[in-house]
């Protein structure tokens, strides 16, 4: 008996549908959502309501800088962190990375519980009792401490796959540490700091279980906008949720590009 | 030929036990009643249920008294008679003393016996009503949904909900047992909608809570405190004003729902106004609840600064958190249900955190604004286009609830108070729920005074009632589960919102939650953007473009270079 031969293109089956059914259907109920209205007729007027609210163009806005300033926090953390895992020889390094991505393995839900348990201790101290109400830099600060294995990691990979012959061949022409960062480390591990940057920056955004954990709920990023208009209004809902979209299309569009651009770059060098 | 008929055998006989499974319940004539109830709302058995055998006499610390012999003293109650036992045990199976049979473990053998069918509940949770309300427009099908008042009856005004029958009000069948136990004044409630006006559902008929809905539990909102830091002078001079004192800054929470902090905000604003009303003249409770139920845009005008300052006062929004907070000692105020607020005050008296750890017990109270608060019901309901078979089960399951001692197991379990009062009696003894209310609560008559419940009973004032010490009756977990008839007299129900009150009322909660940002800030940080997005397209174009490099001198080209490879180690 012969087995039956699949063609490549029957093997793709699988994932077409999954694809069709998961991602591609999905986004067309939202866009039929965003630009209907009550009665399911077509209408532009949940466009025009969202760009002409404050409320909700002064909320994306403020997510954007939540998350930028979370993104920025990360990057400045990880960076060295991955940099020196790579290159020291510290033996056992990898154990070292998985003290750092340990906490991932723990349920998200109750990490931040952990700390918001934690400000609760620290702010039993007089001198902290400004914590109590430090909203947005608790809020901040979760979300960097969730989202910091996701900028090691990448960082770390890419720096490891770095050709040390290059730092010889940097430190034979005579430069010095720093040139060879800035003209070696720096553009070789773009690619990382790119997927660093989107795996950070997209879920700050919405990750609205840290804003009203640690937040006290009076954080209120576009996440927790859609989840309370869905709660009444799933046109409106939809339209944040399609509107949020299109940000986060125009971030990967650059990151994407800027990634390809810096692995010639950095091949070519 | 022979291995692909083994083949294709093979993979029958793999696929028959999922077969099996899937209607292994529907072998014999099993009935499934997929029921939708809230989070942690009925007795699920185990730890934490109300164990009527274990009546023991209590020793001056609270703990079980022993006798000569070392064991427990034993109390007669009249929570239980042996009647009850013995139709239990029989019904079930099991005795009553045994701890731990789930609720709904229990229905399913009653029901069996009853009615010589078999039948399977499908219990599932929510945690919103609004996330309910997307679940059944989704289509999701359940049989028996228990939302809130408001919920009933924006459900029976789009026509979702099915009638009950007529027999289910029939007193004369001995399993009725809601229409023979719920207290008269939730049935009298049920009747009029609470005072609400009414609605007309799709068909053009006026819409009665007591046609679509059976209750479950009912109770008031107000604050839990804690007397340490507040004092109950404070409370009834400010009112529903705390939320906006600068002495309870940071140190009070509100609801993490627009319904609920909405409807402080208006105590807020019209504390003045709604406490100029006598509550004894003609239309107090009518213009409390229009008070209570605006959603104009004028009173929404009114009411945004205040729930802006509210958001500036509060420590925070929340859903869940306020009674551990309450517990800790980081908060002073909770915003909450009466239910809620009973297990915070049992919970904080037990010296356990949420948890099971040991911390310091606390004593709170619980205070309900006397400027007028809101009144509200959970009740059961079915959809519409429900199989008579599985209706006749949904209603079952709501009288088997219904029974009294049930209730009570249900009640003691979450610490919401339950619909249920008990028949009205007619020799001269008590209503099942006094005497379970007696049994929590209730002291000798020379140690306490008279508490009034005879409104919940459906009685003449001064008929029903326990004894009981002041801090019951004022402030504690006898006053939150069973109001004092001037608390239910200044209480407003909630109607819901209709579509243009809902976006207008939505529009106002994002208001409230967002960071209103300046439009010179968002164009900044727009501009900030954009510049950065900017120089990220540049650089990427950079080759392109020629940005970066110097050009060739004239008459020279630059060579295309193919990318070198590394080998690596």
């Amino acid at each position: 008996m012969k087995l039956p031969r699949f063609s490549r293109k029957t093997l793709c089956i699988p994932y077409a549908v999954f694809l069709i059914f998961f991602v591609i259907i999905p986004m067309c109920v939202i866009l039929f959502y965003a630009f209907t209205d009550k009665n399911m007729h077509v209408s532009g007027t949940n466009f025009v309501r969202f760009f002409s609210d404050p409320t909700k163009l002064s909320t994306i806005v403020y997510s954007l800088v939540i998350a930028l300033i979370t993104t920025v926090i990360c990057l400045v953390i990880a960076y060295p962190v991955a940099l020196i895992l790579a290159h020291s020889k510290i033996k056992k390094k990898f154990v070292i990375l998985m003290l750092f991505v340990l906490p991932m393995w723990i349920n998200f839900v109750l990490r931040v519980n952990a700390i918001r348990e934690l400000f609760n201790l620290l702010s039993q101290i007089n001198e902290l009792e400004g914590l109590e109400s430090a909203n947005i830099f608790k809020t901040i600060f979760g979300m960097v401490y969730d989202f910091l294995p996701f900028m090691i990691l990448p960082l770390y990979t890419t720096m490891m796959k770095i050709d040390t012959s290059l730092y010889e061949a940097s430190a034979d022409l005579g430069a010095g540490p720093v040139t060879t960062f800035f003209r070696i480390t720096v553009p070789l591990s773009m690619p990382g700091v790119m997927s660093g940057v989107t795996m950070v920056f997209l879920p700050s955004m919405t990750n609205y279980v840290v804003s009203d954990m640690l937040g006290n709920a009076k954080v209120t990023i576009i996440g927790k906008f859609i989840y309370e208009y869905f709660g009444s209004d799933w046109h409106m809902g939809s339209m944040v949720a399609f509107v949020l979209l299109l940000v986060v299309f125009a971030s990967t569009l650059f990151s994407g590009g800027f990634k390809s651009e810096e692995n010639v770059r950095g091949t070519n060098l | 030929m022979k291995k692909r008929v083994f083949t294709i055998a093979l993979a029958g006989a793999m696929l028959l036990p999922t077969l099996a499974a899937l209607t292994g319940c529907g072998g014999e004539d099993v009935i499934t009643l997929r029921v939708y109830n809230w989070e942690e709302y009925i007795d699920e058995g185990g730890e934490g249920t109300f164990i009527f055998d274990e009546l023991h006499e209590l020793d001056d610390d609270g703990k079980p008294a022993l006798d000569e012999t070392g064991n427990h003293i034993h109390i007669e109650s009249d929570i239980v008679d042996d009647d009850y036992k013995e139709w239990y045990k029989e019904t079930m199976g099991h005795d009553l003393s045994e701890e731990g049979p789930a609720i709904l473990d229990d229905f399913c053998e009653w029901y069996e016996k009853t009615y010589h069918k078999k039948i399977r509940v499908e219990y599932s949770t929510f945690g919103t009503n609004e996330d309910m309300y997307n679940e059944i427009v989704l289509g999701n099908e359940y049989d028996l949904l228990c939302p809130s008042d408001y919920m009933i009856m924006k459900l029976a005004a789009e026509g979702r909900l099915e009638k009950y029958d007529e027999s289910f009000f029939d007193e004369t069948i001995p399993e009725n047992y809601y229409v023979r136990n719920v207290s008269p004044f939730i049935a009298e409630k049920f009747a009029n909608n609470g005072g609400l006006k009414l609605r007309k559902d799709p068909d053009g008929k006026d819409i009665y809570w007591k046609d679509y809905a059976a209750g479950y539990m009912w109770g008031t909102t107000g604050f839990v405190y804690n007397p340490e830091y507040v004092s109950e002078e404070e409370l009834d001079e400010l009112g529903w004003k705390v939320f906006t004192d600068s002495r309870f800054h940071g140190k009070i929470t509100a609801k993490d729902n627009v319904r609920d902090t909405y409807f402080a905000a208006l105590g807020v604003t019209y504390q003045d106004e709604l406490l100029s009303l006598d509550p004894s003249a003609d239309g107090y409770i009518e213009r409390l609840t229009e008070i209570f139920n605006a959603t104009d845009e004028d009173t929404i005008g009114e009411v945004e600064p205040v729930l802006l300052d509210i958001k500036d006062n509060i420590y925070s929004f929340e859903t869940d958190t306020g009674k551990s907070d309450m517990v800790q000692g980081k908060i002073w105020l909770n915003y909450a249900w009466s239910g809620d607020a009973v297990y915070a005050l049992d919970l904080a008296e037990s010296g356990k955190s949420e948890d099971g750890e040991d911390e310091d017990s606390v004593l709170l109270n619980y205070y309900v604004p006397s400027a007028g608060s809101n009144l509200w019901f959970d009740g059961w309901v079915m959809p519409k286009g429900i199989m008579p078979e599985i209706k006749h089960a949904a209603q079952a399951f709501v009288n088997f609830l219904s029974i009294p001692q049930n209730a009570m197991r249900n009640s003691y379990y979450i610490g919401y108070t339950s619909v249920i009062s008990g028949e009205f009696p007619e020799d001269d003894s008590d209503p099942a729920m006094l005497t379970y209310a007696d049994y929590l609560y209730g002291v000798e008559e020379d140690e306490g005074e008279f508490y009034d419940l005879s409104y919940f009973f459906g009685a003449e004032d001064g008929t029903f009632g326990i004894y009981a010490d002041e801090e019951q009756r004022t402030k504690r977990q006898l006053f939150a589960q069973f109001p004092t008839p001037e608390v239910i007299a200044r209480s407003a129900v909630m109607d819901y919102y209709d579509e243009a009150a809902s976006e207008r009322i939505n529009e106002l909660w994002s208001r409230v939650k967002a960071e209103s940002l300046e439009p010179w800030t968002i164009a900044v940080i727009v501009v900030a953007v954009v510049g950065v997005a900017a120089a990220i397209l540049l650089l990427k174009f950079g080759n392109k473009i020629d940005f970066f490099r110097r050009k060739p001198k004239k008459g020279y080209e630059r060579v295309k270079q193919e990318p070198v490879r590394y080998k690596t180690k």
